[in-house]
């Protein structure tokens, strides 16, 4: 049985567990940074998987992980990335308008696929 | 290290069988995290569903779980909860369960203000059994049984909750799960009978014949048919009508509570016989 | 052993059985002609400390017993035929998720609401299946005062030992005929009680629903360590859904054996003057009074007959009654419905010449009315 993720794989702001992700473009439609976005999977069943674009830009604001239906994306507790001499983005001009083009994209990743 | 999930989940059970995009989700995860600010003894907790998408909830959630028939959860879960006063008993169900063939206990458990919590999750349709029209289905609207459109006017479950005598009652939406967390901590934190209706999306029943396919377009139709109590109120009556008021809606923490009354009758009765007695005419042989 | 006498009604001495058997949860509903056990249990019950709730429906009563059942306490409702019907799906629940309960049904005129203040035995057929599919009823019928107290005492312990609702039958005629009953002593009954199994070993090693294939399921009482799942749906050892195609198979056939296979311990019926009997009468609850009179009457006539009255109607005695039809000629069903027992009697003798005395307006059957009936086989 897969392990569910919610430990930190390593010292990141936001993490995914693929085995979950149902493609269902919430997290990238909420996301006010640019962070993510979905790009095609043979393997999952709507041809699409979510995938961490821009870790950078993470502003820790959580709404990803609160608005996924299906625990397959999750947060870096403030505390703990902060102890662990990181921090969260702010968020810049930059981000919103790559989020912006993102939903454009009907929240496809700009980098094309991988 | 995120919120610990798995703690309150049966992880062998996931992903899901719910929808991609499906509210249930969201509202399950506000759930468990609201479960944990109660710092509740998992033990302690009993968890009762009915029939549907949102019956399957019970099965996620590591609790004392029972999954019933169409409509019987408050009914159950009277049951258990007299049987057992001092545990938490929360109730699970969708529009369809709660306020059509399950109606009457939904207004009695209200009428009772027994303390539980009640979950409805309205997605405005039947959605495991496909697109059927439901109680809170908006009129007009395309569903398999009426396809030239809904003429069943709709039920307002926090109006016939709070008609009825629940002394908590309170509206929230996935599209704020914030909010969504805070309403059942205040729910669950209240004696008596906590009504808290959670409106979801269901875009592949409900919403892809009407004009909302995806998630997202489902979530803005609740956004624009919702609005928080204090605007609500600044409306006009004409403005009001087909905006659900979101937040708090009712609290009452005067009202008598149930399970108290019960040991007050337990009480009572205690040393004192009414009709018949079996000392009064026993003889031993 | 010790006895006490008591003078009493059928229907309250149903309650106070509950009570003395360990009942600490009732839920009911107002129904012609059983309405007098949720009066009389609402005064016992909270003196031993236990709940009886008056719901809003008849639905709402089986499914608040079900629900307490299903946290660990002993649980009972009363009703009469119409009740059963609306009773029906959660009684299905209750039979696939195997939760014990009693539930006593006060039969009387029927269909629908038929006639709520006299008497039939009319839902002998509907006992057998209240609920859609397959599962083995468990059904008793109490043919005295006496048995209205010790029948619902013993469905308790069958309850818990098969874990699965128990039916048990009274009529309006001896729901309401107060008399004097002989019956067991409190000490007694409460030394009698077999509680259901239960499993204390860790929670990881706990699963429910995996039992031999006539065993029923051990369900330790909720909010105690053991978190499981109680579902309608066919599911697995731990309770939880699934459409796996031999766990499926093996469930369902588990609840038909593990009744079938056990059955004598369910057993029970009466043979009165069947030694040397030429004309067999068969009838139970009510009727069986009037059966045994009539047949002092048709022996001091020098006719010999004797009545054979199953106490447990569900599993039928179906071996018994094929012994004596194999030896006796003359066999008379009586009973206050159009042959529903009669129906079981054929099938379990093989013989179709089984006769009849059937009364369906709502009036007791007479002494007299037997012994002419005799009289003309």
């Amino acid at each position: 049985m897969e392990s569910f993720r919610t430990k930190n794989p390593g010292d990141q702001p936001v993490w995914i567990n693929t085995s979950n992700c149902k493609a269902c473009d919430i997290c990238v439609s909420v996301c006010p940074a640019g962070v993510l976005g979905m790009i095609y999977a043979d393997s999952s069943t709507l041809g699409a998987m979510i995938s961490i674009e821009h870790p950078e830009s993470c502003i820790g604001c959580n709404d990803c992980e609160l608005n996924c239906p299906d625990f397959a994306i999750f947060v870096a507790d403030k505390q703990e990335y902060k102890a662990a001499g990181h921090s969260f983005a702010k968020l810049t001009d930059e981000a919103k308008a790559r989020q912006a083009a993102v939903a454009a994209n009907n929240f496809m990743s700009l980098e094309g696929a991988k | 290290m995120a919120f610990n999930y798995e703690k309150y989940l049966r992880i062998e059970k996931m992903p899901t069988l719910w929808c991609w995009g499906c509210g249930d989700g969201v509202i399950l995860k506000a759930f468990v995290r609201a479960v944990e600010k109660m710092g509740w003894n998992q033990d302690d907790v009993c968890v009762v569903s009915g029939i549907g998408c949102s019956g399957r909830f019970s099965s996620y959630v590591d609790f004392n779980t029972v999954h019933t028939t169409h409509g019987r959860t408050v009914a159950y879960a009277t049951g258990i909860k007299l049987a057992n006063p001092t545990k938490h008993v929360i109730c699970v169900a969708g529009d369809g369960d709660a306020l059509a063939i399950g109606g009457n206990h939904t207004i009695h458990g209200c009428r009772r203000n027994i303390d539980m919590t009640m979950i409805v999750i309205n997605n405005f349709i039947y959605g495991l059994t496909n697109s059927q029209t439901s109680p809170t289905t908006p009129k007009g609207m395309w569903t398999v049984t009426q396809k030239a459109g809904n003429i069943d006017p709709t039920f307002d479950t926090c109006a016939l909750a709070i008609a009825s005598g629940a002394s908590f009652v309170a509206r929230e939406s996935m599209i704020d799960p914030k909010k969504l967390e805070k309403m059942f901590v205040a729910a669950f934190s209240h004696k008596g009978f906590s009504m808290a209706e959670a409106l979801s999306n269901c875009h592949i029943n409900l919403g892809r014949k009407n004009k909302m396919v995806s998630a997202m377009d489902n979530l803005q139709w609740i956004d624009d048919i919702t609005m928080p109590k204090k605007k609500y109120d600044e409306l006009s009556k004409e403005e009001q009508i087909n905006i659900l008021p979101t937040g708090i809606l009712h609290h009452d923490t005067e009202a008598d509570e149930y399970c108290d009354m019960n040991e007050e009758i337990i009480k009572v009765h205690q040393g004192k016989r009414n009709k018949i007695t079996q000392d009064d005419f026993t003889k031993k042989i | 052993m010790a006895t006490r006498e008591i003078i009493s009604t059928g229907n309250e001495l149903a309650a106070i059985a509950a009570v003395d058997a360990g009942c600490t949860f009732f839920g009911g509903y107002p129904l012609t002609p059983s309405s007098e056990i949720m009066h009389t249990i609402s005064d016992f019950l909270p003196e031993v400390g236990g709940t009886c709730i008056q719901m809003e429906d008849e639905i709402g009563a089986i499914c608040a017993v079900i629900g307490a059942g299903m946290s660990g306490v002993r649980t009972m409702t009363g009703t009469s035929g119409p009740g059963m019907s609306l009773k029906a799906e959660n009684l299905g629940l209750a039979q696939m998720a195997e939760v014990p309960l009693v539930c006593v049904n006060v039969m009387r005129g029927g269909p629908s609401t038929g006639l709520p203040t006299r008497v039939s035995q009319g839902d002998i057929l509907q006992s057998k299946n209240p609920s859609h599919g397959d599962y083995k009823s468990i059904t008793l019928c109490a043919g005295s005062l006496a048995e209205c107290y010790t029948e619902v005492v013993r469905a308790f312990n069958i309850a818990d030992r098969f874990m699965q609702p128990v039916i048990v039958l009274l009529d309006e005629t001896i729901g309401h005929m107060h008399g004097k009953a002989m019956l067991p002593t409190k000490e007694e009954v409460k030394a009698g009680i077999v509680p259901r199994k239960s499993f204390d070993g860790p929670a990881e090693e706990y699963f429910p629903y995996q039992c031999g294939p006539t065993e029923p399921a051990v369900l330790n009482p909720m909010f105690k360590g053991y978190r499981y799942h109680f579902t309608g749906l066919h599911h697995d050892k731990r309770g939880f859904p699934t459409e796996e195609i031999e766990t499926c198979r093996k469930l369902i056939q588990r609840l038909e054996d593990k009744v079938e296979a056990h059955k004598d311990e369910i057993e029970s019926y009466e043979e009165f003057m069947m030694d040397d009997a030429e004309v067999m009468i068969i009838a139970y609850g009510s009727v069986s009074l009037a059966a045994k009179e009539s047949i002092r009457h048709l022996r001091a006539d020098g006719i010999k007959a004797g009545l054979f009255r199953p106490i447990t109607i569900w599993p039928s005695p179906a071996e018994k009654m094929k012994e004596y039809a194999d030896k006796i000629e003359k066999i008379l069903v009586v009973e206050l419905n159009i042959g529903q027992f009669h129906s079981e009697v054929e099938r379990a003798t093989s013989r179709l010449d089984i006769e009849g005395l059937f009364k369906v307006n709502g009036r007791p059957i007479s002494p007299h009315e037997i012994v002419s009936k005799v009289k003309e086989l």
